[in-house]
């Protein structure tokens, strides 16, 4: 309680909730810009933290975030382009609802649905993430690296479209990481005799090259494109109707509910994102609808449904981040390495070793819902103005704005070329079909794995430690099947095996269970095994009778 | 014989890129202490890189010859590619022009400068366009200059020319 009442001491200040204020309207509108992903939001973001504590720096990201997370409804309600991948189903009922004159109802839906989804997000939040993290203080060297392999082999879930470049990717990134200076031994690796490589690349010019900067080449890459108007918006008089829009979302509750939950899991499973879990919720809530032929044509449960999942989403992954130590998306990779700038080395002790911090976060969270909620309006308004700009021009300033910001990193200009550098490699990557989220995870957690090896092989060089400490035997499995969950994902519902995978990944996971001690896991570890098995006669019953969907072939 | 597409030419030249760092990490010095040697783990990492660039080089060699000129609507050869890539080169050429040229124009100078001459590229040189551009610069510069210098005490790089951050 008393880490609690610290935590509110250093939230509940004009100063930082003013912060969080700002990153909120920012985030507001960053996601409601089409072509602007949060996580470049919450990147350029990032140089303004360095001069606040961290529980503020890390305070005003998630304002960004929350707020990039219900900014994406604003664009996707009003001009069917969804602001971020995250509010791609709120455009299938929302801007039909919009074209029907009841685009303030339409955008209230959305905001409450967001606010409650957050809100119901924060809760679990406060509730598990220390729960959980109870488990990290049993970690001993071994099971942390296997952890943090299991979140390295996240990268073949993040490759998209093709596994073999995503991984390339991965690769890439834990190779960045070790150019430069070695924390362990001090020893320069892959220097070529440069002062400048000697250095190494700091994250923060390496994340906004990648991302921003290559981003905003994209953007400007169509001459034509580039001096357009951001959005055809007109001139957009609306009045949000909060109060109908608030009864009408808890009058759906059980849909909010459901929703909400399905966005907090599909937060928890590392590299899902709300990117998945806002569609998830739609599908789910269309399949329980008594009505669900509404669905499409500016139903409400429709904008209800998305909306809610995609703001618990960030609770679900601030979950995994605080109790494991492991992002479980693309911006809280971005976060970890935030903390990682203010010296906190993000591990499942993280809670325990600092509580105040790990609260002012779980506190941040629940306030910036109450922030976005309120600066909806306001952010509504901006957004108009915002969108009658030409790209070239916001591309232009924002290009002078990631020198300027990464500079007041370390105050030295190489990390200006750094910037520069992999604001290229970004950009070819982008046009190769090479995916970036798997190099930012390699970036950020290469360092972290390579000093948890370290810290393993000094205490013994047997390698058997791996396989006999339950935890890393628990990970490193859960490793094999992460490793293949790409794969799984391409194939589900095409291919014969993907039937199997979940109740093999299951079984494989009993012998760690059985290994750890006390009644409660082997316990858990018999279900598992009894569950495993029956889930595995289903499969096979269902496997005989299989057909596969469209442009699949049963194998 | 048949020419090679972007897919094989992008793994030959991670293949080449694996190779020099693979001897380089022959040459990482070696501490007497400490059990994991430092260049144990940059290693396995090339070895890793390796072979998945291998694999890439391999599936490679099955992909159709450039499908992705055709696709986007990008003209063949090398005048296709930089007309197609016209606005990032400029841009990138821009920043390194900035970034070269900072030790003496300084962050504030410099970064109007840049703006300018970015928006000025991008977005047409007519001379309203000129004028508002300039103003732009001027102001999002000025303004930056403003917020990092005194709201976050950070000190930019301050030009020979005219001495100021």
């Amino acid at each position: 309680m008393e880490h609690i009442l610290a935590a509110l001491a250093e939230i509940a200040t004009l100063h930082t909730l003013l912060l969080m204020s700002a990153g909120a309207i920012a985030g507001l509108l960053a996601g409601a810009i089409p072509g602007f992903t949060i996580a470049m939001a919450v990147v350029l973001a990032l140089p303004f933290t360095f001069s606040m504590t961290a529980s503020q720096g890390i305070a005003t990201m998630i304002g960004v975030y929350v707020g990039g997370l219900s900014g994406g409804l604003m664009s996707g309600i009003l001009i069917g382009i969804p602001g971020t991948p995250s509010s791609v189903a709120t455009t299938f009922d929302g801007f039909p609802m919009a074209r029907q004159g009841r685009p303030g109802l339409a955008l209230g839906l959305g905001v409450w649905s967001s606010f409650f989804g957050g809100t119901i997000a924060a809760v679990c939040l406060i509730a598990i993430a220390p729960q959980l993290a109870r488990i990290g203080l049993e970690f001993q060297p071994w099971d942390y690296f296997a952890l943090v392999f299991f979140a390295l082999t996240i990268t073949a879930s993040l490759a998209g479209k093709s596994l073999i470049k995503g991984l390339i990717s991965g690769a890439l990134g834990l190779l960045i990481a070790t150019v430069g200076e070695e924390d362990i031994n001090g020893v320069s690796r892959f220097d070529f005799g440069s002062d400048y490589l000697q250095e190494g690349f700091a994250f923060l010019p390496v994340l906004i090259g990648l991302f921003a900067f290559s981003q905003l080449m994209s953007d400007i890459r169509d001459p034509a494109e580039a001096r357009r108007s951001l959005a055809q918006t007109g001139d957009i008089d609306i009045r949000i109707e909060h109060l109908k829009a608030a009864r009408i979302v808890l009058s759906k509750w059980k849909n909010l509910v459901r929703s909400s939950l399905i966005g907090i899991f599909t937060g928890i499973l590392p590299a899902a994102g709300s990117s998945i879990s806002n569609i998830l919720a739609y599908d789910q809530a269309k399949k329980a609808s008594a009505t669900p032929e509404k669905f499409g044509t500016g139903f409400e449960d429709g904008i209800i449904a998305p909306e809610a999942a995609n703001n618990a989403t960030a609770g679900g992954s601030l979950i995994t981040m605080m109790a494991l130590g492991i992002p479980g998306d693309i911006v809280t990779a971005v976060m970890l390495g935030a903390l990682l700038i203010h010296d906190v080395v993000p591990s499942p002790s993280f809670i325990t070793e600092a509580p105040v911090l790990a609260y002012s976060i779980f506190i941040a969270f629940f306030f910036a819902n109450f922030l976005v909620l309120f600066f909806q309006s306001i952010a509504l308004r901006l957004f108009v103005l915002v969108t009658k700009v030409k790209m070239y021009v916001l591309a232009g300033i924002i290009l002078a704005y990631c020198g300027i910001g990464v500079f007041a990193l370390h105050n030295i200009v190489n990390d200006m070329w750094t910037l520069l550098i992999f604001g290229v490699v970004g950009y070819a990557m982008r046009n190769l079909g090479f995916p970036l989220a798997p190099m930012i995870l390699g970036v950020v957690l290469g360092p972290i794995a390579e000093r948890w090896l370290a810290r393993a092989v000094a205490i013994s060089t047997d390698m058997s430690n791996f396989i006999t400490h339950p935890w890393s035997v628990f990970f490193l499995t859960l490793s094999l099947f992460s490793m293949g969950f790409g794969m799984y994902q391409r194939d589900r519902g095409k291919k014969r095996w993907t039937l199997y995978y979940t109740p093999l990944m299951v079984l494989a996971l009993t012998p760690a269970m059985f290994m750890m001690e006390g009644f409660i896991r082997p316990g858990i570890g018999i279900v598992m095994l009894i569950g495993g098995l029956y889930a595995l006669y289903q499969a096979h019953n269902k496997a005989a009778g299989f057909q596969p969907a469209a442009g699949g072939t049963p194998r | 014989m048949r020419a090679l597409n972007k897919d094989t030419i992008v793994a030959i030249l991670l293949l080449a890129f694996c190779g020099l760092l693979a001897w380089s990490s022959l040459h990482i010095r070696l501490p007497g202490y400490g059990t994991l040697k430092p260049s144990t783990w940059p290693q396995i990492m090339v070895a890793v890189l390796t072979l998945f660039s291998a694999i890439y080089f391999v599936q490679s060699l099955g992909y159709a010859r450039d499908a992705s000129s055709k696709e986007d609507g990008r003209k063949p050869g090398v005048s296709g590619f930089l007309e197609y890539f016209r606005n990032p080169i400029i841009c990138f050429a821009i920043y390194f022009v900035f970034l070269a040229t900072l030790p003496w124009t300084g962050a504030l100078i410099g970064g109007i400068a840049l703006v300018f001459a970015l928006l000025t590229v991008l977005g047409g040189w007519g001379a309203r366009d000129l004028v508002r551009h300039a103003i732009y610069a001027v102001v999002s510069m000025g303004f930056m200059w403003t917020l990092f210098t005194f709201g976050l005490r950070v000190i930019l790089p301050e030009g020979e020319i005219f001495s100021i951050r």
